[in-house]
């Protein structure tokens, strides 16, 4: 037989660099603190979620009692909150989520890739300056931030005497899923602008010059060369921001506080917080995280698939 | 690409032996097992077997005694007296004269509705020596969960200032737990400056105000699903705050819902500041929340703006003072509220809170005297013959509640 054995002679070598590149079991003690982390404040929280979403509800005081054992978990009220995402009152609050993420992330995309392009091609002295404006109000809490607009928005507030001037009337907090929508796109638009400006930072411009000297139009090369160069900035990005916002409650709770533009995450926060139906809140909670964990997921194959073509 | 990023499981299933596989299985099944039961040890698992005792007007209850009343003739406790509340539902200034008499500090936690303080209180997440603003409503389940003691009347010397028909109430026979804080009716409040037409409260149908998409954007709604549920049952002639009609609380719900699509209303308690900034034009509230909001009003604008509308078919409440069964400094928390139920410093607490105190001194007709009431909400005061009139809303029934909840459900949803 012509084909070599596995354990011929000549895969020998082979084996020997792939045993010295492993790394020793000593090293693996370095990932105890991570693991140890996760498993404390990843694996049993989100196992203590699962144990309230398939427990019952003490029907006197409403409040959770978890079924730790799996073998007693029912899946009742799962199946029910299921059904009513599917076709039923949570529809609504499923879809105007993902509704306003969608338009949010595409809004803040809008934004921030023309300033994280400037940053990287055209900001010279202005760069830092200009980074650390956008880092700047990081050091101010997201809630505060959000009570400032309150402030700034509401009908005796800066904006609308400003735009009182020009004979333009109108109440941007009334409830609608504009406020709510901008919000988020203030609040997240420096998470992708970040990473955006670190890939287009470390991106090799020599590519676009060439392309441009093989006779491409300053609008083709930035489509066909700097957009799919940039892709991976973009993913990280998008990532960055979308997973935080369908999350997110507190920017509906500060700027809108209106059924209309209920999130998921404020039907969370009202499942659990309002003391009532702790149960329906854990199993939001699982679907969100079931949710959030294919996008991450998506995003790690995306990445993995642009360094496997470089 | 790191060479496990792809398939990298069954790569790694297949380098264990069958003897690791078999040794590692054993010791996530121990180790998920021993977690388990720390976990289980974590918190309730069973259900509280416990069976309400619910007073209404028309059968009052005595309620069943937990542990005892302190001792007679002890001295206050010095340090921190830990109080549950409202947020501003006190004013900061008695506080604060009562920490100078005691030589003591009072510290505020604040609660959003009486059921996160319950579900706080019983996790044992919150542990104040004093709770203000419970109402008969949740009660039940704060004596049956046993987080309540009983007060010792010989510290409360003011007591007798209570309103006579309040000493006695149908739902704490003998004022075993609870001391009458402030008395008030729901209705509407709203900024007589912005165009609301206040023709149109008359009976029933002035409900609908709130319903009128003219004040799109401009409304808000109480986050009590009692209170706002109720609103829609009454407009529809339904005037029990009670209801256990399933019916009836399906088409409160639906109602509620083609509130929220025509006004998009606010959900929350913030109606004395937001319509008295100027932000909300209308809003189901509490008819204390309007006195409030005078103290809330833009420096120069005239109290007039204000208005409230008191619904002839109303339902009515009191909140009360209760002494939680670990409170630490329960005799301090006895000091503040007989402190509180001092004529003087509780016509110095409405400055602020608003709301009209459950003293029998402190009549509408004095408050109005005393000029604490400017007149364009004059309506807003709670007569004895108008809070007589009015329905209470008391605890309900685990099936009944979980009506009222489903029914709140479909409005939040939106």
């Amino acid at each position: 037989m012509s084909t070599p054995s596995p354990r011929s002679p000549g895969r020998t070598p082979a084996r020997t660099r792939r045993a010295s590149s492993t790394p020793s079991r000593a090293w693996s003690v370095f990932a105890l603190p991570g693991t140890a982390w996760l498993a404390v404040f990843f694996a049993v929280p989100l196992y203590a979620v699962a144990a309230i979403a398939f427990g019952r509800i003490d029907p006197v005081f409403r409040n959770a009692l978890p079924a730790w054992n799996p073998l007693r978990w029912e899946f009742a009220t799962f199946a029910d909150v299921l059904g009513e995402i599917v076709a039923g009152e949570l529809r609504g609050v499923a879809v105007r989520t993902v509704l306003f993420v969608v338009v949010a992330v595409f809004c803040s995309l809008a934004i921030g890739y023309p300033v994280a392009y400037y940053l990287a091609r055209s900001a010279g002295r202005t760069k830092t300056l200009i980074l650390v404006l956008i880092v700047l109000p990081f050091w101010v809490s997201y809630l505060m931030r959000m009570l400032a607009w309150v402030n700034l928005l509401q009908r005796d507030g800066l904006v609308a005497r400003f735009t009182s001037l020009f004979g333009i009337e109108h109440n941007w907090l009334d409830g609608s899923a504009t406020a709510v929508t901008l919000g988020l796109v203030y609040g997240y638009v420096p998470f992708l602008i970040l990473p955006l400006y670190a890939t287009l930072e470390r991106l090799d411009w020599r590519l676009v010059e060439a392309a441009r000297d093989l006779g491409a139009s300053p609008r083709q090369a930035f489509w066909r060369v700097t957009v799919p160069l940039s892709r991976p900035g973009v993913a990280a990005g998008l990532m960055l921001v979308a997973l935080p916002m369908l999350g997110d409650y507190y920017t509906n709770d500060i700027l809108s506080r209106s059924p209309r533009t209920e999130m998921l995450g404020n039907q969370i926060d009202f499942y659990l917080n309002a003391g009532t139906q702790p149960q329906r809140g854990a199993v939001l909670v699982l679907v969100l995280s079931f949710v959030l964990a294919c996008l991450a997921w998506w995003y790690v194959r995306d990445n993995a698939r642009s360094q496997e073509v470089r | 690409m790191p060479h496990y990023a792809r398939g990298g499981f069954s790569r790694l299933t297949r380098r264990l032996t069958r003897r690791q596989f078999v040794a590692r299985s054993i010791s996530a099944t121990v180790g998920a097992a021993a977690l388990t039961r720390a976990l289980s040890a974590c918190g309730p698992t069973t259900d509280s077997n416990t069976a309400l005792v619910i007073g209404t007007p028309e059968s009052p209850v005595t309620l069943p005694t937990v542990g005892e009343p302190i001792a007679d003739g002890l001295a206050p406790e010095s340090g921190t007296l830990s109080v549950y509340n409202y947020a501003d539902y006190v004013n900061p200034e008695t506080i604060a004269a009562f920490e100078e008499q005691f030589d003591v500090k009072v510290e505020l936690s604040i609660y959003d509705t009486e059921e996160i303080a319950l579900a706080k209180m019983r996790s044992g997440g919150v542990r104040p020596d004093l709770i203000i603003g419970l109402t008969d409503s949740v009660l039940a389940r704060f004596v049956a969960a046993e987080l309540l003691q009983p007060l010792n009347k010989s510290y409360l010397t003011n007591f007798g200032n209570v309103i006579e028909g309040l000493r006695d109430p149908y739902y704490d026979l003998g004022a075993q737990y609870t001391v009458p804080y402030v008395i008030y009716t729901t209705g509407i409040g709203y900024r007589t400056d912005r165009g609301v037409d206040t023709s149109a409260f008359v009976g029933d149908e002035g409900w609908s105000q709130m319903w009128n998409p003219a004040y799109a954007g401009r409304a808000g709604v109480l986050d009590s699903y009692r209170d706002t549920i109720s609103m829609a049952l009454y407009r529809n002639g339904v005037y029990d705050p009670n209801s256990n009609d399933a019916d009836a609380l399906a088409q409160a719900g639906s109602d509620l819902e083609a509130l929220a699509e025509a006004v998009r209303p606010q959900v929350d308690i913030l109606a004395y500041q937001e319509i008295a900034a100027g932000n909300r034009d209308i809003s189901l509230c509490w008819s204390g929340d309007m006195l409030a909001g005078v103290g809330y009003l833009p420096e120069g604008t005239s109290p007039d703006v204000l208005g409230f509308w008191y619904p002839q078919n109303s339902f009515t409440a009191n909140d009360f003072f209760c002494i939680p069964r670990e409170s630490q400094k329960p005799v301090l928390a006895h000091a503040l509220v007989d402190f509180l139920l001092d004529t003087d410093n509780s016509l110095a607490n409405q400055a602020f809170v608003g709301y009209q105190p459950a003293l029998d001194a402190l009549t509408a007709e004095a408050l109005v005297d005393a000029g604490a009431i400017p007149e364009s909400l004059v309506s807003s005061l709670v007569t004895p013959a108008s809070f007589a009139a009015g329905k209470r809303l008391v605890s309900l029934t685990p099936e009944v509640d979980a009506l009222w909840l489903d029914a709140w459900s479909r409005f939040t949803t939106g």
